[in-house]
């Protein structure tokens, strides 16, 4: 369908927001037989989806604290594996007790999993040890649990995938302006398309506010209020993976406490700060917050004290305040679910956030149960069973292509695309060609991202496929994925800009770990982008961030 | 081992130093870790491209301004037209063909059509003398099939943004597409090495012959020429129009061929030239460097009257940056660098970056530092050096060049 | 340290110290001349990111690589990319059984010893086209290639019965590792090493217990038995060096290099305490002249005009410097360095049938500037690079140790060196 007859129509529901949460209750209105529309101001999985620990908790972080979120997490955690498989890595988690720790929290934390449902297995800190080396040697204590890790791109955009196969619409990079409101209900939204900076509207009958932090503004567009406390948390992303399992520290949650293996690399993480709703724009990641990280991550694995470090990267929790303390003294970590009129008297509008990224299916079920309450719609929910594309199957042909038939890119894909990477044009030597070598990215896969993912920048481009995300964060891959792109798009000066800006992105995680290696990347992209070619005279980056 | 001179580093400054060094007579050991940065030049020299953003046109002019920490200012605005000349004819006499003066900039076109002052361009790349009076009005811009290393489109869009008329064309032959089998390995370099034999170049000729057109300049990227510049001849003889080359992305086959060319004129001079070893440490004794050690040579250290360092800046680990501060790692001598991490770098990835002025402390005569005190032996050339930012200023491969025969003929004492 | 590590933050993985910048692809012989191979970059710090997440992303291609070590030569990040590479096919391999034909070529020793007894029988079956075609389809041994002559008596043999006794004689003592090449197939080098040992005043002795290096075990996957007799090298070099005080002296760059350096990669054997008493005889020789302890004397009528080829585990070490000072110490000698080209023999590896074409076709551009040079013999510290060269130009080509031999004024060089032999 053509953006402007999108404008046209009245859908069912208008989901605000294109994060796992957005994306998943989209997928579930859709898959119920809604007319759903999806509207994110930038592009997909950007906010918190993208920038956390790429994680699929067991549940046994919040066994202890929050017994009922460790048991969202687990029976989620379950349900992933089967619809999501290609976007999991089944790696276990192990939660380590150090010298500095107290040893009798191991206990506790045991039953509390038992008491979750979250299988929990002692074991010796020698098994420990050997069954993933790269933890502290020093530890004194072990317990396995099925954590894994999750890739969030992935995850959003096949649910985005699935909406659109069962009809809803998607318009990324279209800001909400304004909800528009008569007779107290919700009857649609204003927004600005930011492609073009044209001022439209859509209208539905049911808006579901799944904004994340941003869910506040929205919110105060309608005339409600909701206490959002945002919390920052900055993790860091090292070259490779040092770790096969996740690796957790067995104490109340602080600090810089988990390590995760994800795809090629590993990422170390939180730091925790409550900051002030005005800065929840700007995720650029300070000395102070690295220098914890580092300091903390050492202890959980050594190694990484030695290890190069890529980037740095920020994200905000979207932590809501129970209804009942408008002070913020009590936050649930929990999902929160808002039917404003029952809250406020406002019909058709829908407010669901807090969770965890990994929760994002459930929420999704109860928003899409809120929404089909108030549409008379009695279809059940199937999202628990149905698996996404790309996870179709058992993944048995898939496996064999990988270690046999296939080239490396070829592989790297399937690895990437599940199933779908059959999609994926390799019937030429052109299309097998390696654009990003680092990770494998063939200029069929990004043919294919353009075509099918919802591709308009390199940012973009990065964000379905890896292109850039190695250890020289985009060398030479980014030239040539700048010029396939500008080449599919017919827009050759976009591209030259989208390069810039897409270095710029690039940047913006290095520098806050600019030293070492990483600075001689930098410099050496520096000398080829800027001395060699020129690209600071031919572009200017003001101006540009908005489209990240 | 008993030299004349021992430098450290064996790219376009350690290696001009070494030529010049070994022209009079020295016994000069070079040691040089791996290939160097001129793997990324785009065929030309920069005197001075740019100064506070703006384009330079008379450099020897923009120079006399400079600051004093500048290695320019060190050397001696005066100098420099003296040292320009000598530079070029080194060059020349390694066999590389270049042409420019340093009393007015040309410009040079980049993989991204974009048009940058440069001193020296090679003949066989085009370059623009004057951007009002174009070397040709309507040209063909071939673009080879499967080969992503050159942004054709951005290339083609510059060229016209400059006035050119501008005809992409699409080729390949049998050798191009047999090389494309490869998912990763379509280098400019290995282009160079498969577009070597008269029937391969024919070939190429051909396509080049039936897609030109009428235009009057045909621009292909430079893959040819990996060892010297025969292929590039014989493929302008074979093509009707005159046919030119622009740089492409690294690594580049002009700046390979440079780099082999400077390192064999080197030897022929009687030079020696350790590849892939590395510099790893010195014994300093009150004011002069001993010895140098080796990663390879361990326990049979070289021993010099003179020491050069050449060492490259951070990239090429003539410079190390850890979590807390910026150091020499060979001899340990000063540095210019900030204390504070916060400050080696700023956001925005087209900001000037303070890190890209960092770089060995040297008294006027580019003669190193420790705690201080001259070490009168040891003299710094190149990109190891600070008070200039390369990236922004355009000046890397003339500092490299100047600095390398100012400290040449101070070796030789020469006035 | 632990502190100290964390503080710094710089890596202490060497494939991560890899910026992309892509040199070490324009120099790989093997990606130069097929499509097959994914290239250093591919195959060593990019694949290696991807084997660490699941090593099911192991690519057979990689067994393409020579392991001439040029990608770590060129690379200015100081990246080992052929033994990132190489320790890849170890970890992907290790415990599969090489094939008759790879285990034949890869026992050097074995085949050398059984060859010796009969020499010229073997000499001339493996010299007669019907076995080659034999070995060619059967074993996969490519037809074109000539293996090396037996020698009828070993080194090993000669040494007990013409040169041992009087090796109490002189004031210095060294050991010598004589390799398999010298022991089976070239007598004469050994012979040479030792007259101009000897005629510097120097003894030498041989190990307590020799074996084959292991180069071509590794090479070809066999790396149980590889690490066997290294230990055992290892400990016989350890005596040596320990008890009695006698550096080990090579002739071999492939067997030197494979002792100093694929020892700890590869085989995981700790030579650290005595890494640095494994050294080419050219390097020991050089530097006793350099520091003035000997001098050489050359013959007078001596005239030759030869050209050296640095083989590629040479240049690795570094050391083509020492054998070329020393060549250049002949006065008659007009030497000619070449361009370091990689030949394509790379040990056993051109030998087999499947590399037979791309072998040579990496060599070309070597063979061709052979041809260019107009001399009369090569020079090269590698046996492997010899065969490679000679069944490829024609010319005989002889090593550095051999060329000072022949060109050695004996008698004034002891004369000079104040030797005295007392027996």
């Amino acid at each position: 369908m053509v953006t402007s007859d999108i404008y046209k129509k009245e859908y069912d529901v208008i989901v605000v927001g294109g994060g796992a949460t957005g994306a998943g209750t989209a997928r579930d209105c859709a898959l119920r037989g809604l007319s759903v529309l999806l509207v994110e101001r930038n592009d997909y999985s950007t906010g918190a989806t993208g920038r956390n620990h790429g994680l699929m908790h067991s549940g046994a972080r919040y066994a202890v604290t929050d017994g009922e979120s460790a048991s969202e997490c687990i029976s989620e955690n379950m349900i992933l594996r089967r619809i999501a498989r290609h976007c999991v890595e089944e790696t276990d988690g192990l939660f380590i007790t150090l010298p500095e720790d107290d040893l009798q929290y191991q206990q506790t934390f045991i039953e509390a999993c038992q008491r979750a449902g979250i299988r929990a297995d002692r074991i010796d800190p020698a098994e420990a040890r050997r069954i993933e080396p790269a933890v502290n040697p020093d530890l004194i204590g072990a317990v396995r649990v099925p954590d894994a890790s999750i890739d969030p791109f992935r995850l959003t955009v096949a649910n985005l995938l699935d909406a659109r196969l069962h009809g809803a619409e998607t318009l990324n990079y279209h800001e909400v302006e304004g909800v528009m409101i008569n007779q107290g209900r919700v009857e649609g939204l204003k927004l600005l398309n930011k492609h073009n900076g044209e001022h439209v509207e859509v209208r539905g009958r049911v808006v579901v506010n799944a904004a994340g932090i941003w869910g506040q503004r929205i919110a105060q567009m309608a005339g409600v209020g909701i206490s959002m406390f945002p919390a920052r948390g900055a993790l860091l992303i090292f070259g490779h993976r040092v770790n096969n399992m996740v690796i957790n520290r067995c104490r109340k949650p602080a600090n810089a406490d988990i390590l995760v293996p994800d795809d090629t690399v590993c990422v170390i993480g939180t730091t925790s700060d409550r900051i002030p709703i005005e800065t929840v724009d700007d995720m650029r990641v300070t000395r102070e917050e690295v220098d914890v990280l580092l300091k903390e991550g050492v202890k959980i694995a050594p190694s990484l004290a030695t290890t190069r470090i890529i980037r740095a990267y920020a994200g905000v929790r979207p932590l809501v305040a129970s209804d009942d303390d408008p002070s913020g003294r009590s936050i649930s970590r929990g999902i929160v679910c808002l039917d404003h009129a029952k809250r406020d008297g406002l019909e058709g509008f829908i407010t669901i956030t807090g969770g965890k990224m990994m929760t994002y299916r459930l929420m999704g079920e109860i928003a899409t149960n809120a929404v089909c309450a108030k549409l008379g719609n009695t279809a059940p929910c199937v999202t628990a069973s149905q698996p996404l594309p790309g996870s179709e199957g058992d993944g048995a042909d898939e496996r064999d292509a990988a270690t046999r038939r296939y080239s490396f890119g070829q592989r790297a894909a399937i690895g990437r695309h599940g199933s779908l990477a059959a999609r994926i044009e390799k019937d030429n030597d052109i299309d097998n060609a390696l654009v990003c070598e680092c990770e494998g990215v063939t200029v069929g896969e990004i043919k294919y991202a353009v075509r099918q993912l919802h591709v308009h920048n390199l940012v973009n481009l990065r964000r379905r496929t890896r292109v850039g995300m190695g250890t020289c964060q985009g060398k030479l891959c980014s030239c040539r994925a700048a010029s396939l792109l500008g080449e599919l798009n017919h827009d050759v000066k976009g591209a030259q800009e989208d390069l810039a800006a897409f270095l710029d992105e690039r940047w913006k995680g290095m520098r806050p770990v600019a030293w070492g290696d990483t600075l001689r990347e930098a410099q050496l992209t520096a000398s080829i982008y800027e001395g060699l070619c020129g690209l600071d005279q031919a572009v200017s980056l003001e101006g540009k961030e908005d489209m990240q | 081992m008993r030299m004349d001179t021992v430098i450290m580093g064996g790219g376009l400054s350690g290696l001009t130093c070494g030529i010049a060094l070994a022209k009079r007579g020295q016994r000069v050991a070079i040691v040089a870790s791996g290939q160097s940065t001129l793997l990324f030049n785009g065929g030309s020299m920069e005197l001075l491209g740019n100064i506070d953003g703006q384009a330079v046109t008379v450099p020897l002019e923009a120079i006399a301004t400079l600051p004093q920490d500048h290695p320019y200012s060190k050397i001696g605005a005066s100098r420099i037209g003296q040292l320009a000349q000598e530079a070029q004819s080194l060059l020349a006499d390694a066999g590389i063909e270049m042409d420019g003066n340093a009393d007015r900039n040309h410009w040079r076109i980049t993989p991204m059509g974009v048009a940058k002052p440069a001193w020296l361009t090679l003949n066989d790349h085009v370059r623009i003398d004057d951007l009002s009076q174009l070397p040709a009005k309507r040209v063909a811009l071939m673009c080879i099939r499967g080969y992503f290393d050159q942004p054709n489109a951005m290339l083609a869009q510059g060229l016209r943004g400059l006035g050119f008329e501008v005809e992409m064309k699409e080729f390949t032959t049998d050798d191009i597409t047999a090389l494309r089998r490869s998912p990763s390995e379509m280098r400019a370099t290995s282009l160079a090495k498969h577009l070597v034999s008269n029937s391969a170049l024919q070939r190429v000729a051909d396509q080049l012959n039936s897609l030109a057109g009428d235009v009057d300049m045909v621009l292909m990227p430079s893959v040819l020429g990996q060892n010297d510049t025969t292929d590039i001849h014989n493929l302008q003889a074979l093509v009707k129009k005159p046919l030119y080359l622009v740089a492409t992305l690294p690594p580049a086959v002009a700046g390979m061929r440079m780099q082999a060319q400077l390192r064999h004129y080197f030897r022929m001079l009687g030079g020696t030239y350790l590849m892939g070893d590395s510099a790893v440490s010195g014994t300093i004794d009150g004011e002069r460097v001993t010895s140098i050690s080796t990663a390879k040579l361990t326990d049979m250290p070289l021993r010099a009257d003179h020491y050069v360092l050449a060492t490259g800046s951070f990239v090429s680990r003539g410079l190390v940056a850890d979590y807390e501060r910026v150091y020499e790692p060979v001899l340990g001598v000063d540095v210019n660098a900030d204390a504070d991490r916060e400050r080696w770098t700023r956001f925005g990835v087209l900001e000037p970056q303070a890190y890209c002025r960092y770089g060995v402390a040297t008294d006027d005569q580019l003669r190193c530092l420790k705690q201080g005190k001259v070490i009168e032996n040891l003299h710094a050339i190149g990109s190891v050096l600070s008070g200039h930012d390369a990236v922004k200023m355009g000046d890397g491969t003339g500092v490299s060049l100047l600095t390398a025969l100012a400290v040449a003929h101070s070796i030789k004492g020469d006035k | 340290m632990a502190e100290r590590m964390q503080i710094c933050n710089l890596s202490e993985n060497n494939f991560e110290q890899c910026t992309k910048c892509s040199i070490c692809t324009t120099v790989c012989p093997v990606a130069a001349v097929t499509t097959d191979y994914p290239g250093p970059k591919q195959a060593g710090p990019d694949g290696e990111r991807y084997r660490m997440k699941d090593p099911a992303y192991f690519d057979k291609t990689l067994k393409l690589c020579l392991n001439c070590k040029r990608c770590e030569v060129a690379c200015p990040s100081g990246v080992h990319i052929a033994d990132i590479i190489q320790q890849a096919r170890m970890r992907a391999t290790e415990g599969h059984r090489a094939s008759l034909r790879d285990t034949l070529l890869a026992n050097t020793d074995l085949l050398g010893t059984v060859a010796n007894l009969v020499a010229p029988v073997a000499n001339a079956t493996l010299g007669l086209s019907p076995t080659k075609l034999v070995m060619d389809s059967v074993m996969a041994i490519d037809k074109h290639r000539t293996f090396p002559a037996y020698s009828r008596q070993k080194f090993t043999t000669w040494f007990k019965r013409h040169a041992a006794q009087g090796q109490d004689a002189y004031a210095h003592h060294v050991s010598y590792f004589h390799g398999c090449y010298v022991n089976y197939n070239f007598p004469k080098l050994g012979q040479d090493l030792v007259k101009l040992m000897n005629a510097m005043g120097y003894c030498v002795h041989l190990l307590d217990k020799e074996q084959c290096c292991g180069v071509a075990l590794i090479a070809n996957g066999l790396y149980k038995q590889a690490r066997r007799q290294g230990r055992t090298n290892i400990d016989s070099i350890r005596k040596s060096v320990t008890r009695d005080n006698r550096v080990v002296l090579t002739t071999s760059s492939s067997c030197t290099f494979n002792m100093r350096d694929e020892y700890p990669v590869m085989l995981d054997i700790d030579n650290a305490d005595v890494k640095d008493s494994i050294t080419l005889a050219t390097r020991f020789i050089y530097r006793l002249v350099d520091e003035g302890k000997v001098k050489l004397i050359f013959k007078q009528d001596y005239k030759r005009r030869m050209a050296y080829h640095t083989a590629c585990h040479m240049q690795r070490m570094g050391w083509q410097l020492y054998s070329i000072l020393l060549m250049r110490m002949i006065p008659g000698l007009d030497l000619v360095e070449l361009e370091q080209e990689c030949c394509g023999i790379s040990g056993t590896y051109g030998f087999k049938k499947e590399n037979y074409e791309r072998s040579q076709a990496i060599g070309s551009a070597l063979f061709k500037s052979i041809e260019e040079a107009r001399v009369e013999a090569v020079a090269t510290d590698c046996e492997t690079c010899k065969w490679q060269i000679e069944m490829s130009t024609g010319l005989p080509v002889e090593n550095p140790i051999s060329v000072l031999a022949d060109a050695l004024d004996v008698e004034a060089t002891m004369k000079a060196n104040g030797v005295v032999v007392s027996f």
